[in-house]
């Protein structure tokens, strides 16, 4: 359907448009034209990402500058998605507007994804498809072919540079399926056509780290211009994204192959000096002259890039003592010895990076300019040894990324040394976290460098916390419901047993038996009455093994066998998608299954469980963050002194935003169906931090439920929903037609005359009400009249 | 024997603090120190894969469980503690090590930071090189000029620890250090060789009398001592290292005596104050006994009287008004004048408000 808003024209590639997304579309068109960003919240199921596509895309053609999208998600499976949803837009507005639009989109994902050619797509590790795929591609290689050298080159690649450099694929959307064949028919690699191409693109899909790890973006994404729109999708963990794109953990291992490493090219130096001392000398001078004249050459061919953000890079020379290459090995052999002398320390230490670099001045007399240059040095070092299997230097590279770092950063940064995997250890087993501690850093260039940037999820509740804990300001801010026309979701809390005993995974409670039990007969209670899946998630794997062995005693399980398989997830990837892939047969025959998972592994993340697949979704306990790790703790410190959030604050947001994903799993639509159970007692205090979605839905009677009552709601629930319904029900209300949404458009113009803006109007377009000011006043929050008042009696 | 034993000493002493001025020999011994010092970098592979046996007796971590291995710098043979207190106990003594023959005193062994000998000893290199050249980027002229420096510094650092060049380096070294001490702090070369001024002045007479050679000594003396203060004739002075483009150290300007009032005075300016005044009013005051035997001094009334005579003169009120006015405009009007003139504005104000 095409509709307008304002005089934007929207191709919309279905026939019938949800009032959510509307407004969703409103709400972004606001945002591009004001230029600034914003953070929206829309349920997981409401055809988020198409309407973001199809009004990005409209924006793009109509405004002539063409602005291009840049859309970050997660997952390969939701960059795929993305991507067929793109295709079958411009599908759609290719037949609308009888003819083909000037477009070319395209995705990006590693080698490992995109490789064609014959040996090294058969690898396992990304890893290792990278380094080897460099190994056939860098640009000393082709040299060494062209002075008749016998080096193995990759065809695929090398038949690119026959191509027109701008023209590498006909225009249009390339899903990953299709670039793979076209590279497959035209023999050109798939990999490098999107990283050429990217510049000549209008829409980017890729992954976060493309634009957050610094290590990576300097590479693929310094090109894009500043006008471009950006979309995080699925940015509910976005501040951990970028938080681990900027922390570095090691250990001894890595330290050791890291000497080994040094060693390599310690000797790799020395063969050099005796075979081609010119090409020594002639990096040597260039390192001289500076300004990074080293450093033309580098581009996808590079090693790695330097982990400092663009604006703390250094644009000056390398400090003469580590210009010459075995100076530099010397050097970071020292840095790896002093490293390796800390690891000895057997009690934790935590320190800041100063107090790391003064220690590490006057133990070995490095200071800190060189070793902010280590990883610029290092990749230069690898290009003029010409070193095929680059994999050999992983540890290195993380050393030179670790000093680069340590030695670029004064705050928002701590070192934590931890000798014991576990506080009962013996063994020291030492590991050194260099832990980022504010999530703001890595994402601040992407703020401060493109002018909209759309930050989007299906949770993301409380809205304020994204932009107080990324520290940016948004235009809009705005949380979408879902119109439904009957309440297909029951979410509950369940805060005792039916003996009144609490339910809740409290440290101090969680093993006891009556808690055990009463989550047990909740198990069993679901599994009887729910129809198909039941997923239950679980605060941690410590505790679900240990709660599963006491069911095990208890009978519990016994008793759930009769009715569920029983399918749990492990740590182990390709055990759980085992498991996963059990599940599915087991709710397709109609026997049923439950899975067994946890809150913050990786089925609450990526893994639909929609339909049949879960009617019923349990969280035992309240997902919280181990408050031991040090690590956290830090966090928690910095979060507090820099950006005024509280721990308590931040743990409970943290533990709610994975509780809410978890919940969110199992509707995926319209038309899906399902119970959401919280079973813990300390969820009833945290009901406001829920996505405004759940919170609409949950009725203020069901939050304070023992086990019997829950069944007997979710008993009267589901017989609710096995009433015939067909989507035709939903017309007008919850999904509009053409003639539906151009009613409420003039409706809404007349009302904007007129002045009566009416909430009724924004329920209707599934906007959530505005978030309640809390006034944090010394009169906690009473009005100055009723403390006034108060004062007179 | 206690010769012998005292070089080595020295020289270790040197690695630690960075030498101390009677150099010279010592600094020959640590260049000889290279030949076993190659067999100890041979030593760390072997020492590595069976770090756990002391190659002296041969005692394992099995045996002793509290075995702790220790290093003398000198030429960093590992051994374990009891070795060190059977052998060394009763004075300096032979490395047990074979081929090894540097002399070894205990107090200077000491247990290593560095799992790798080579880094160890690297490093004590490295602390005894920083401590001589410390020049810091301000002190260069362009940025090429302070990596050149660091790069020279590194190759000094290079030669030393691969020992090439060694006691060519240690010489150029031990210039350098003493150029660097005299440059640093020329008093205190010229505490030493020349005689204090005040005693100078004191006894000049003395040898005006005693005869032209001692003067002439003094004045050579003198003459020579020009050179550091000077600096102009750096060119010709051997400091064993040239870096080019480093600043010109400039002798910090001598202070000038405090002035709280920031150059301002109350020296009076219309008038001139000329101690006594003849006036017959006076006259009777100034031979009254009764005044001047309490110590009263009739100039103290004198200045208070023209003082208060002179009061107004200097200020016009117009003048201020309009400086005033303007400062709203210009932020030009600076420092102490202006604020003296609103401060006298003000106090207008205050005298009418008051009446």
């Amino acid at each position: 359907m095409k509709f307008f808003i304002d005089e934007l024209p929207v191709l919309f590639p279905y026939p019938r448009v949800y009032p959510e997304q509307y407004a969703y579309m409103c709400d972004l068109k606001r945002t591009l034209d004001a230029g600034g960003h914003c953070v929206l919240e829309m349920p997981s199921g409401t055809g988020k990402t198409v309407s973001l596509l199809s009004l990005i895309v409209a924006y793009q053609q109509f405004h002539p500058e063409n602005r291009k999208l840049i859309y970050c998600s997660r997952t390969m499976s939701e960059i795929e998605k993305a991507l067929c949803e793109l295709k079958a837009l411009m599908k759609y507005r290719t037949q609308e507007l009888g003819y083909e639009e000037p477009f070319r989109g395209l995705g990006l994902t590693s080698r490992k994804n995109l490789c064609l050619h014959p040996s090294v797509k058969r690898e396992k590790s990304g890893s290792i498809v990278d380094a080897r795929c460099r190994s056939l591609t860098a640009g000393f290689v082709k040299e060494k072919k062209e002075r008749g050298e016998d080096v193995d080159l990759c065809v695929y690649h090398d038949n690119l540079d026959l191509l027109e450099p701008h023209n590498l694929i006909p225009p249009g959307v390339w899903t990953f399926d299709g670039l793979l064949k076209y590279g497959e028919q035209h023999k050109q690699c798939p990999y490098f056509t999107a990283r050429r191409m990217m510049s000549y693109c209008n829409v980017i899909i890729y992954s976060y780290h493309y634009l957050l790890d610094p290590k990576i973006a300097e590479r693929v994404s310094k090109e894009l211009s500043k006008d471009c729109i950006v979309v995080f999708d699925e940015a509910h963990n976005i501040d951990n994204v970028c938080i681990e794109s900027l922390s570095i953990d090691l250990t001894e291992d890595s330290l050791r192959k890291a000497t080994r490493g040094v060693n390599n090219l310690d000797r790799k130096i020395t063969e050099m000096k005796s075979t081609d001392a010119k090409k020594l000398q002639d990096e040597y001078n260039k390192l001289v002259e500076g300004l990074r004249a080293a450093d033309e050459a580098r581009d996808e061919n590079a090693f790695m890039a330097n982990p400092a953000l663009p604006d703390d890079l250094l644009k000056e020379a390398v400090p003469g003592n580590i210009r010459r290459a075995e100076h530099f090995v010397a050097f970071l052999k020292r840095f790896i010895e002093y490293l390796k002398t800390r690891m000895k320390v057997l009690h934790v230490i935590s320190e800041t990076p100063p107090s790391f670099l003064s220690h590490l001045r006057d133990l070995t007399f490095i200071e800190r300019k060189p070793l902010r240059f280590c990883a610029e040095r290092l990749t230069s070092l690898v290009r003029t040894l010409e070193l095929t299997n680059i994999e050999d230097y992983q540890p290195l590279q993380e050393v030179a990324t670790f000093a680069t770092l340590v030695a670029t950063y004064e705050t928002g940064f701590l070192l934590i040394l931890e000798p014991f995997e576990s506080a009962t250890a013996t063994v020291p087993n030492p590991r050194m976290h260099f832990t980022c501690l504010d999530a703001a850093i890595a994402i601040k260039p992407v703020f401060e460098r493109f002018s909209s940037v759309i930050v989007t999820s299906g949770t993301m509740s409380p809205l304020d916390m994204y932009p107080r804990m990324l520290n940016f300001t948004t235009v809009v801010q705005e949380s979408f419901t879902m119109t439904l026309t009957r309440k297909s979701f029951l979410p509950m809390i369940v805060d005792r047993g039916s003996d009144q005993n609490q339910i809740t995974s409290q440290f101090e409670h969680r093993n006891d038996g009556p808690v055990i039990r009463n989550f047990g007969t909740l198990l069993i209670e679901f599994c009887k009455l729910t129809p198909d899946g039941v997923v239950v998630f679980f605060p941690s794997y410590l505790y679900m093994e240990s709660i599963i062995s006491m069911w095990q005693g208890m009978g519990v399980l016994d008793t759930v066998w009769k009715y569920k398989l029983i399918l749990v997830e492990t740590p182990d990837a390709q055990e759980t998608s085992l498991a996963l892939e059990t599940f599915r047969t087991a709710c397709n025959n109609g026997r049923g299954a439950v899975l067994l998972c946890v809150a913050r592994g990786k089925v609450s993340e990526g893994i639909d469980f929609d339909h049949h697949y879960g009617r019923t979704v349990i969280n035992m306990g309240v997902p919280y963050q181990y408050t031991e790790s040090r690590i956290l703790k830090a966090r928690l410190e910095f979060l507090r002194e820099t950006y005024r959030i509280k721990e308590a604050d931040f743990l409970s947001f943290d533990a709610m935003r994975h509780a809410a994903q978890c919940l969110g799993r199992v509707i995926r639509g319209k038309d899906d169906y399902g119970i959401m159970v919280l079973a813990d007692k300390r969820f009833g205090k945290k009901i406001t931090q829920l996505p405004k979605w759940i919170q609409s839905a949950l009725d203020t009677k069901n939050t304070k439920l023992s086990v019997d009552q829950a069944v007997s709601h979710a008993k009267a629930f589901l017989k609710e929903m096995s009433v015939p319904w067909s989507r035709s029900e939903q017309e007008g209300h919850s999904s509009w037609s053409l003639q539906d949404l151009e009613r409420h458009q003039a409706k809404k113009k007349a009302e904007a005359i007129s002045g009566t803006e009416n909430p009724l109007t924004r329920a209707l377009e599934g906007r959530a009400l505005p978030e309640r000011m809390e006034v944090d006043d010394e009169f906690d929050g009473q009005g100055m009249d009723e403390v006034m008042a108060g004062l007179d009696d | 024997m206690s010769k012998v034993a005292r070089a080595p000493g020295a020289s270790k002493r040197l690695a630690e603090d960075g030498g101390a001025s009677p150099l010279s020999n010592s600094l020959h011994h640590l260049s000889l120190q290279q030949s076993p010092s190659k067999a100890s970098k041979a030593t760390p592979a072997f020492a590595d894969s069976s770090s756990d046996i002391c190659p002296v007796c041969k005692s394992s971590r099995y045996l002793n469980p509290n075995m702790k291995f220790l290093v003398n710098p000198e030429c960093y043979h590992k051994m374990c503690e009891s070795c060190v207190d059977r052998i060394f106990s009763h004075g300096p003594a032979p490395c047990p090590i074979a081929g090894c023959k540097r002399t070894l005193r205990k107090a200077k062994f000491r247990s290593q930071t560095f799992e790798d000998l080579k880094v160890e000893r690297e490093v004590d290199i490295r602390r005894r090189v920083a401590k001589l050249f410390d020049k810091q980027e301000s002190d260069f002229e362009t940025l090429i000029d302070y990596n050149n420096y660091l790069e020279q510094v590194e190759e000094i650092n290079w030669n030393l620890i691969l020992g090439i060049d060694v006691e060519k380096t240690e010489q150029r070294l031990r210039k350098w250090e003493e150029a660097r001490k005299a440059d640093l702090n020329p008093n205190a070369i010229r505490r030493v060789t020349e005689p204090d001024t005040s005693q100078l002045s004191d006894t000049s007479h003395v040898i005006l009398k005693k005869g032209a050679t001692q003067r002439k000594v003094l004045m050579s003396s003198s003459a020579s001592n020009l050179n550091p203060l000077g600096g102009g004739d750096d060119a010709e002075r051997d400091t064993g290292f040239v870096f080019r483009g480093l600043k010109k150290r400039k002798a910090p300007e001598p202070e000038k005596p405090f002035d709280p009032f920031d150059g301002w005075s109350i020296e009076p300016q219309y008038y001139s104050f000329q101690g006594d005044y003849n006036h017959n009013w006076f006259t009777a005051m100034k031979n009254d006994p009764q005044h001047y035997a309490g110590g009263y001094d009739m100039r103290e009334y004198y200045s208070r009287a023209l003082c208060d005579a002179f009061g107004g003169m200097g200020i016009f009120i117009e003048d201020e008004m309009t400086a005033r006015d303007t400062q709203g405009f210009d932020d030009a009007g600076l420092g102490t004048q202006s604020v003296a003139t609103v401060a006298a504005g003000g106090r207008d104000v205050d005298m009418a408000d008051i009446f």
